[in-house]
């Protein structure tokens, strides 16, 4: 479980969280919505120990994440919304290097990378250094990363931006897959009926707040609305907003 | 030892040997590590070898005919940038057209104008239009004159005059530097650009696992690693360093191998530096590796960008030079231990007595490394703190 309370932050003087409260529960996946600016990368950021929050509590499988930051990495996948690989080192290097700094040896070692490489579908690129690759490409190895030590959690910042048709099935065949083993995902979208697909439930957040949480139709029943993307701009922006825009469509 | 073994088994280990594959596969970084660290040792031979060679052509060459009306004039005249060659005859043009820069003919009536305490006549021929003859002329008069101040010395005795009415005084070069020290002085840039060669050769990997890093983002998924931040900048010194330490070792290799050819004996020297020279130069270089490692990466991790990265190393790089050049002109006796202690100014002296065989306090060396290395923990945590600004991860 993902337990944030109370969390503020702020840039400059500029307020990005406010007070901001959820729960993610165990093996289920939910998806964070929010504009541009809602302090959605933010609040992951912190979740995942990179970023201090100002003020408010961040627990990780039950872990302070402010506490024991490393403790909190050992269980975390992180797969952020714009990742660099080392383009000096193959993918079999890469990984394994990565699985190795979370403590993994031996045949430990040997069949977590023997399982990314094949769920993710990595044989063509195996022996390849990363450098000239797609998006796609480097998206399959960048989730390879994150889930070669087999954390209970993973948080995905904008997954499948910049994605080709195929690298995008893959990616959510295997989130799909992940929340069959019981891991917990959290991830943030603009794609809303990749949301809708994905996601057993949904936070709204606008200008650092928590406007909406629940299951993706409790919530288009609680606007009022028949499709996700007019619920989430009814509660991002108010009804105002979304009659406005109607109006002008 | 073993806690080491076992912590580089661990995943500190495995971020050590991500940071040194990264490091020593940028072929560009390697290229212009190699290319200094064996640029300078070759300059430094060449620069020696042609001071001496020009100043072998330093030397000119006198003709000198009737040398047999002045008998002692010969030997009086030769010398150090001078030879002097007895002719029976020849022609003054024909000469100076060949391998002579001067001629020198005695008159004929010279020794019966000499006896009867004339004026009697040397004649210097010349080629005004030879960029030689300036300078073949110069060390001749200066050849002659104190020739001509012992015939008038000896004329006055005989008239019962004492010489030195016309002397009150007289000055007398003495140079007291030994061929040591005019070794030492000619090598006394070397142990700066040895300096300098840490600072070119870790340049580019440094701004690569720093600023280059967080260019293209590949900083975040590092730090989000069950690591300390401490040991992230750790990893990156060692590996930064790694290069730094080993083009030193290989300028100071090359210096080695290429004494040789330098012309050792005129500067007085023996071939000081030997195999365990070199050792003990490159250990003498290792605690200043990683200070210069940890500062550039500091440095890089401050910039806003790659290239306000390269211009900051670009600049700390030759500063060294001109810092340690500075404090050598200057009245500071940097032999000093207090001064030993300081890093670079500690590291360039013991580097000097080094390369011309000198010794150094075992008890200096180990002080001032020490303190070099207190310097490197410090900025380590320094930069630790550095990774966790927002601003590195473009949050704000």
């Amino acid at each position: 479980m993902i337990e944030v309370k109370s969390l503020r932050k702020q840039f400059a003087g500029r307020p990005v969280l406010r007070d901001l409260s959820f729960e993610i529960p165990d093996g289920r996946i939910t998806a964070l919505l929010g504009a541009n600016g809602a302090g959605k990368t933010t609040c992951l950021r912190i979740v995942s120990g990179l970023l201090n929050a100002d003020a408010g509590e961040v627990r990780v499988g039950g872990i302070d994440v402010a506490r024991d930051p490393l403790a909190v990495r050992r269980q975390l996948g992180v797969v952020g919304d714009r990742e660099g690989l080392y383009e000096r080192l193959s993918v079999e290097e890469y990984l394994t290097l990565f699985a190795q700094m979370q403590g993994l040896r031996g045949s430990d070692l040997s069949r977590s990378l023997d399982g990314v490489r094949s769920e993710l579908e990595l044989g063509d690129l195996w022996d390849r250094r990363t450098v000239g690759f797609s998006q796609g490409e480097r998206m399959k190895v960048s989730l390879a990363r994150a889930l070669v030590h087999r954390p209970q959690h993973l948080i995905l910042d904008e997954p499948t931006r910049g994605l080709d048709v195929l690298a995008a099935r893959l990616l959510r065949r295997t989130l799909l897959r992940l929340k069959e083993a019981g891991t917990t995902i959290v991830f943030s979208s603009h794609v809303m009926s990749e949301v809708l697909e994905l996601s057993d439930r949904v936070l709204v957040m606008a200008e650092g707040r928590l406007v909406g949480d629940g299951e993706p139709a409790a919530l288009m029943a609680q606007a009022g609305c028949d499709n996700l993307e007019d619920t989430f701009v009814s509660l991002a922006y108010g009804q105002s907003k979304l009659t406005e825009q109607e109006a002008l469509a | 030892m073993r806690m080491v073994r076992q912590w580089l088994r661990g995943p500190m280990g495995a971020l050590l040997y991500k940071e040194l594959l990264e490091a020593w596969r940028d072929k560009r970084a390697l290229l212009t590590a190699v290319t200094f660290a064996l640029l300078f040792p070759a300059m430094i031979t060449g620069a020696t070898v042609f001071m001496f060679k020009v100043k072998s052509e330093n030397e000119s060459r006198l003709a000198l005919i009737g040398a047999e009306r002045l008998p002692l004039l010969a030997q009086q005249l030769a010398g150090e940038q001078l030879l002097v060659d007895v002719l029976e005859a020849g022609e003054p043009a024909e000469l100076l057209a060949g391998e002579y820069d001067l001629v020198l003919q005695v008159g004929e009536d010279f020794a019966s104008e000499y006896r009867q305490f004339g004026v009697p006549r040397l004649y210097v021929y010349m080629d005004g239009a030879s960029k030689d003859a300036g300078r073949a002329r110069r060390q001749l008069q200066e050849r002659l004159a104190p020739l001509q101040q012992q015939v008038v010395q000896q004329r006055l005795v005989a008239r019962g005059v004492a010489p030195q009415l016309l002397a009150p005084w007289r000055m007398e070069m003495r140079d007291i530097s030994t061929p040591s020290d005019r070794g030492k002085m000619i090598l006394a840039s070397v142990p700066a650009l040895l300096i300098m060669t840490l600072f070119v050769a870790s340049l580019a990997t440094a701004v690569d696992a720093s600023a280059g890093e967080r260019e293209r983002l590949s900083l975040e998924p590092l730090l989000l690693q069950p690591l300390p931040p401490w040991q992230v900048v750790l990893a990156k010194t060692l590996a930064v360093a790694s290069l730094g330490w080993l083009a030193g070792l290989l300028s100071v290799s090359a210096l080695t191998a290429l004494m040789p050819l330098m012309p050792m004996a005129e500067l007085g020297m023996q071939q000081a530096t030997s195999l365990s020279g070199v050792l003990a130069m490159g250990l003498l270089l290792l605690p200043l590796a990683l200070l210069v490692a940890v500062v550039q990466l500091l440095l890089a991790l401050g910039s806003k960008s790659f290239k306000d990265a390269q211009m900051r190393l670009s600049i700390l790089q030759v500063a060294p030079l001109f810092l340690l050049m500075a404090l050598d002109m200057s009245q500071v006796q940097l032999d000093r231990p207090a001064w030993q202690l300081l890093p670079l100014v500690g590291q360039q002296q013991w580097l000097k007595a080094l390369l011309v065989g000198d010794s150094v306090s075992l008890f200096a060396v180990l002080a001032g490394s020490v303190v070099t290395l207190a310097l490197v923990a410090a900025f380590i945590l320094i930069g630790a703190r550095a990774l966790r600004r927002e601003s590195l991860l473009g949050a704000t």
